[in-house]
């Protein structure tokens, strides 16, 4: 078996340097980056326009721009059910977009609910329930042109006074969980019953890309009063009334979600499908048997079992379509662990390497073998990590790290760090206690196989269920966790999440006074990142992630396993247009069956 | 017998009380926290104390205690703290008629096996048929459910193609679909259900055979078949009602797993998904009803045993 | 199950004493029993020598994953290219031992409350039958899962679990011994002569409700050891270090389709010795002459 990754043509990889390049050309103090007020306003953004407000609020990455080949599709007509098996999950919980946190659910909401904007795959940003829109010289005035005539499943007309609604409830921290948001905002007012005016407090370049989007965005995902009034939270939580393509007829909590046609959609030529079934399978087999056996025809959801892919591909009735993976996977080290304690990580890696503690988290991290962790755990698929950016952040992402890291493999180096930390061939060297996830279990074990084998230290696995891991992984009350992200197509996903002292996932519930800081804290690397976030030159930009990057890979922030693809399996009769291959979303308003 | 089932239904009562008492004070000492993990995303921790207050989690335990309760009194099971927040008593109706009608058919599936098994086996007494019966039993009661699904998968859904291989359609959606989604996992439940219910038929059967009234019926010069079918077997259905009463208690252990295996959200999967996540009003609910299920079953089951069985009296 | 109907169940059977000699004749004359204890010896003797008899490192992986069968590697690998044979074998001393050591604790606690229920009487048999009425009224596995969900996993915590959900068993059996051998005069000759409460429990009552529990003991090792698998499944059983059967068959799970031997071996692992479990013990009901009561699963 070898190492399947998805590469990049050379032209391609011209193509998206050129596109990046022109996205971030602009000056920053510009309240419209660079744009005119023309390019800003009208029906719909062109890819150009996006690009740019995506570079200029820090969210345009190159995964944003990959267009991979794909396998011809048949060309299906209108009609039909299509039935989706949702991975890895047991229930969907919730399709209120005040309370959705997680990708497979936004995966359903968009296609029930509209926003004011959408993005398809080609980076183009339709007016979504936004017909055209205006924008004032100082960029912080937006007046939108509604669509007429567009009604929710339910039957009520939309109108000014549903974005109105929608704002109120978004903003509300007691409602939504989005409401930071929606903070840049001043003020939304009717100015008729199909015009809005937002008033922003300062310009925001993410404002019409990602505020108004309808899928990840998630704030101004417009919901009906009428229907949340009239069935509550906690019904409409689960068959959410919106404007979208498909209405949600049925909902049975951890059995299936029926989507039906809606015939009242805006535009006469979507939906195509008449009916979509979607039913949560937590297997791995039942998962590869339903699709098998054709009682389901497209796999959304959480990400496929490594194990199930090559089976897929095998089957001449499967298209698998696969994009490079925006994560990262890791192994964390505690450094507040008596053993491989670092107090302080503000020093140059040389001072750090007289350290015992250091010496052994650098031990561990060398002693992966990521290749082989890859063969063995994830079935040859995937690419080994360095450090939390990945490739899918195209130009972003350092190729040359796996060479240059401290992290690098070295199996005598690893060996001879732990000689020299006192524990000679694990000799003294306690039983550490490795957290994974039920999903993760799997492939835990060749992590916890290699530490044995490597450097002849004990792990101990302990599988817990992911809120309990979350409680442990927050409060600091771990030797070892095997975690990591998904979804990250900027760098500040990698690194503002992750890799600064008062990141969200570092050591969030930890007792303050015991541990100074999480997993991780590294004063330089804080500055570089705060400074990479707020900087729209690209080069200087990837230098600052290049750099941020190396420190955390160098200093063993945590030893870094790998990069997970991004899969997409459904039947050859099912045509899956490439403008609707959004990442991380399964749009189905342009799907058809053959 | 009216004061019995007086005493009886009192003590039913004071049962599910303590079970639910006992479910609540242990679900506080789990590890994990149900509100960190909803908020992962968000991580903020204000809004993570705003969230806890919202759902009443800040309060001390014995006044969470004592309000849900009361609120069980008024037939309101209070609502999920996960995901869309709905109704337990919404999630156990949903749950119920799942778990049911995959109990029933695996009931079904299991008499429809067991009783000519159980009847053959004691009649033809260590024959070649008794022992090939019998080694059925044993297997069937020595294969873990979940592998014996997955097996069930792999050939008939995914190899043969015949029936689906996973998830639950209601009966209104029409027959054929609500039962072609329910033969393999009642197959999977049914089965080691079918060799308990075997093993004691033909127990049963032997103990009435050796018995004194048979010898007589035989005397008559009544033919084997109608001995046995005619006096014989109803006296060897008193063990299987025993069975019977405790069916459901059986069954729903199997049911906790296949339908894991087959992707059906009933009442087993309901518990399981809400232990693991800590949704302490959803695993209390889905605890009192079923425990309800079973307290009043075997209430049913003493009963219908005072009427078969004139021996057994219970005003005394 | 009422206490009435219980009682009848457990009525006075004829307690006969026999010797070890009849009781192997009749293991060894009754075929199955004789299969039971060959299959169950050699399993014994699998578990007591394993790490020395397996010819792999359970635990050790290689890229030669999912092989069939061969020489070198007698049931093939598994998927993570550990050798399936000498996984079964190690697997073999832990299922073996949570079995045994499940249903230890279980017929302990078990029957020390039942035969205290049942000797004693009054408020202190009302208190614990109420609460073996109440853990009664669940299938044992939504206990177990339920318990390994507050205690967390690993090997202890499932052991306890799983006795705990088991005990009640033990505890109705020995009480209803208890509450008809208290009947009988030599019990009443005792205590008229002076002799402690605790000893007529120990000397006299115990030995003598002893052939129901041994029966219910026995087949309790087998429904320990599918309790195992089944909380394994649902991902709640030991690590995956510390192989079992259960733990084996319920990570193959995905696996079977490409390598079929690594779903099939340990599931006859578990099915032999089910099995034998079970042979023995219909061996045992029939020279003990105990009736059957309920059967748990």
């Amino acid at each position: 078996m070898t190492t399947k990754q998805v590469m990049l043509s050379e032209a391609e990889q011209a193509r998206i340097r050129s596109e990046l390049a022109d996205a971030y050309d602009f000056d920053p103090r510009d309240p419209l980056f660079g744009l005119n007020r023309q390019a800003l306003s009208g029906s719909r953004l062109e890819r150009r326009t996006v690009l740019r407000l995506l570079a200029a609020s820090g969210l345009l990455t190159a995964g944003h721009l990959i267009g991979v080949p794909r396998p011809a599709v048949a060309q299906g007509k209108a009609g039909g059910t299509l039935k989706c098996g949702w991975a890895a999950v047991g229930e969907i919980a919730t399709l209120d977009p005040a309370q959705i946190n997680q990708v497979l659910q936004f995966q359903i909401a968009s296609n029930v609910l509209s926003g004011l904007t959408h993005i398809n795959a080609e980076l183009v940003a339709e007016g979504d329930l936004a017909e055209s829109w205006e924008v004032s010289d100082d960029g912080t005035e937006y007046t939108f042109k509604l669509r007429e005539g567009v009604v929710f499943h339910n039957g009520d007309p939309f109108t000014a006074d549903d974005v109105l609604f929608t704002y109120q409830r978004s903003s509300d921290p007691a409602k939504s969980i989005h409401s930071a948001v929606l903070a840049n905002v001043a003020s939304v007012e009717k100015v008729e019953d199909h015009t809005v005016h937002f008033k922003l407090k300062a310009p925001q370049a993410s404002f019409l890309p990602k505020v108004l989007e309808r899928a990840s965005g998630r704030a101004m995902t417009i919901v009906s009063r009428g229907a949340l009034e009239k069935m509550g939270e906690s019904e409409y939580g689960l068959k959410p009334v919106g404007t979208g393509p498909f209405k949600v007829t049925e909902h049975q909590l951890g059995q299936t979600v029926v989507l039906e046609r809606n015939p009242d959609y805006y535009d006469k030529d979507r939906p195509k499908l008449d009916k979509v079934i979607i039913q949560p399978i937590i297997d791995a087999e039942p998962l590869a048997a339903a699709i098998e056996a054709g009682d389901i025809q497209l796999i959304g959801g959480n990400p496929i079992a490594p194990e199930l892919v090559d089976r897929f591909v095998a089957n001449p009735d499967l298209v698998v379509d696969e994009t490079p993976g925006p994560t990262f996977q890791a192994v964390w080290i505690n450094p507040w662990h008596e053993h491989m304690k670092v107090t302080d990580f503000n020093k140059p890696v040389e001072e750090l390497m007289k350290e015992k503690g250091f010496m052994v988290r650098l031990a561990i991290a060398k002693a992966l073998d990521r290749e082989a962790y890859i063969k063995q755990g994830q079935f040859g698929r995937g690419m080994p990590a360095f450090g939390t950016v990945n490739p899918a952040m195209g130009r972003y992402f350092d190729p040359d790290l796996a060479k240059a890291s401290t992290q690098t493999f070295d199996l005598a180096k690893a060996k001879q760090l732990m000689a020299d930390a006192g524990y000679p061939d694990g000799q003294g060297f306690p039983k550490l206690r490795l957290l994974t996830t039920p999903s993760n279990r799997r492939e835990t074990q060749v992590v916890g196989n290699q530490l044995k084998q490597h450097l002849n230290i004990n792990v101990e696995i302990e599988t817990k269920d992911f809120p309990v891991l979350i409680e442990d992984f927050d409060t600091m009350n771990w030797d070892l966790v095997r975690l990591g992200s998904g979804g990250d197509y900027d760098p500040d996903d990698a690194l503002v999440d992750w890799m600064q002292t008062n990141s969200k996932f570092n050591g969030r519930r930890r007792d303050k006074a015991k541990y100074a800081f999480g997993f991780f804290s590294d004063k330089e690397v804080d500055q570089l990142i705060s400074d990479q976030s707020a900087t729209a030159d690209i080069d200087k930009r990837r230098q600052m992630v290049t750099k941020a990057n190396k420190i955390t890979s160098d200093k063993v922030a945590s030893a870094f396993l790998f990069h997970q693809p991004d899969i997409l399996v459904h039947h050859k009769t099912v045509a899956f247009p490439k403008e609707s291959r959004i990442p991380g979303l399964v749009d189905l308003d342009r799907v058809t069956l053959a | 017998m009216t004061r019995y089932l007086i005493r009886r239904a009192i003590g039913a009562v004071i049962v599910m009380w303590a079970v639910a008492t006992l479910v609540f004070f242990m679900l506080r000492i789990v590890p994990g926290d149900p509100i960190g993990a909803m908020l992962f995303d968000a991580g903020d921790a204000a809004a993570v104390e705003a969230l806890r207050h919202k759902l009443g989690l800040d309060a001390p335990i014995y006044v969470q205690y004592v309000k849900w309760f009361w609120l069980v009194f008024q037939g309101d099971l209070g609502n999920s703290i996960y995901g869309s927040n709905m109704p337990v008593s919404k999630a156990i109706i949903e749950a119920l008629p799942r778990t049911l009608s995959l109990a029933g058919l695996g009931f079904i599936i299991a008499l429809v096996i067991a009783v000519p098994a159980g009847l053959i086996a004691a009649t033809r007494r260590n024959t070649m048929l008794d022992n090939v019966v019998s080694f059925w039993a044993f297997l069937g009661l020595s294969m873990p459910e979940f592998w014996f699904g997955i097996l069930l998968i792999i050939v008939f859904a995914a190899g043969l193609k015949w029936l689906p291989a996973i998830g639950y359609v209601p009966l209104s959606d029409g027959f054929w679909p609500w039962v072609s989604h329910l033969i393999l996992p009642a197959i999977a439940v049914g089965t080691t259900f079918s060799a308990i219910i075997a093993r004691n038929i033909r127990s049963g059967m032997l103990e009435v055979l050796k018995t004194d009234y048979i010898r007589v019926a035989r005397a008559k010069g009544l033919t084997t078949s109608a001995v046995i079918l005619r006096h014989a077997f109803p006296n060897a259905l008193i063990p299987v009602i025993t069975v019977a009463g405790i069916a459901f208690a059986l069954l729903m252990a199997n049911a906790v797993v296949v339908e894991n295996v087959f992707s059906i959200k009933g009442l087993g999967r309901l518990l399981i998904n809400s232990i693991l996540n800590r949704d302490y009003p959803t695993v209390q609910g889905a605890v009192l009803v079923v425990s309800a299920i079973f307290v009043l079953s075997n209430l049913v089951v003493d009963v219908l045993y005072t009427m078969i069985d004139p021996r057994i009296r219970y005003d005394k | 199950m009422t206490e009435q109907a219980l009682i009848d169940t457990f009525e006075a059977p004829p307690r006969r004493q026999r010797g070890w000699a009849k009781l192997r004749g009749v293991l060894l004359s009754d075929r199955k029993a004789l299969f039971g204890l060959v299959i169950l010896s050699l399993f014994t003797i699998a578990a007591i020598f394993g790490p020395w008899i397996a010819p792999y490192d359970p635990n050790a992986m290689s890229f030669d994953m999912m092989l069939s069968p061969s020489w070198s590697h007698p049931l093939g690998t598994d998927d993570l290219g550990r050798d399936l044979l000498s996984r079964i074998i190690v697997g073999t001393q832990v299922s073996m031992f949570v079995g045994v050591a499940t249903v230890a604790i279980a017929l302990v606690v078990g029957v020390t409350l039942g035969v205290l229920a049942g000797y004693f009487g009054g408020w202190l048999d009302h208190i614990i039958m109420r609460y073996i009425d109440l853990q009664w009224a669940f299938p044992n596995i939504i206990i177990a899962v339920y318990l390994v969900a507050v205690f967390g996993t690993g090997l202890l915590n499932l052991i306890i679990a799983i006795s705990l959900a088991f005990f009640d068993d033990f505890a109705r059996i020995a009480r209803g011994m208890v509450l008809s051998i208290k009947e009988e005069q030599y019990i009443a000759a005792a205590r008229t002569v002076g002799v402690s409460h605790l000893r007529i429990m120990w000397r006299h009552i115990l030995p003598n409700a002893m052939a129901p529990i041994i029966v219910q003991a026995t087949v309790s090792v087998s429904y320990a050891i599918l309790a195992e698998a089944s909380l394994s499944f649902l991902g709640l059983g030991v690590e995956a270090t510390t192989p079992t059967w259960g733990l084996i068959l319920a990570e193959a799970r995905s696996f079977i389709t490409r390598a079929w031997g690594l779903g099939i071996f340990p599931g006859i692992a578990i099915m032999l010795t089910v099995l034998s479990i079970n042979f023995i013990g219909d061996a045992l009901r029939d020279f003990l002459d105990v009736r059957e009561t309920k059967e748990s699963a």
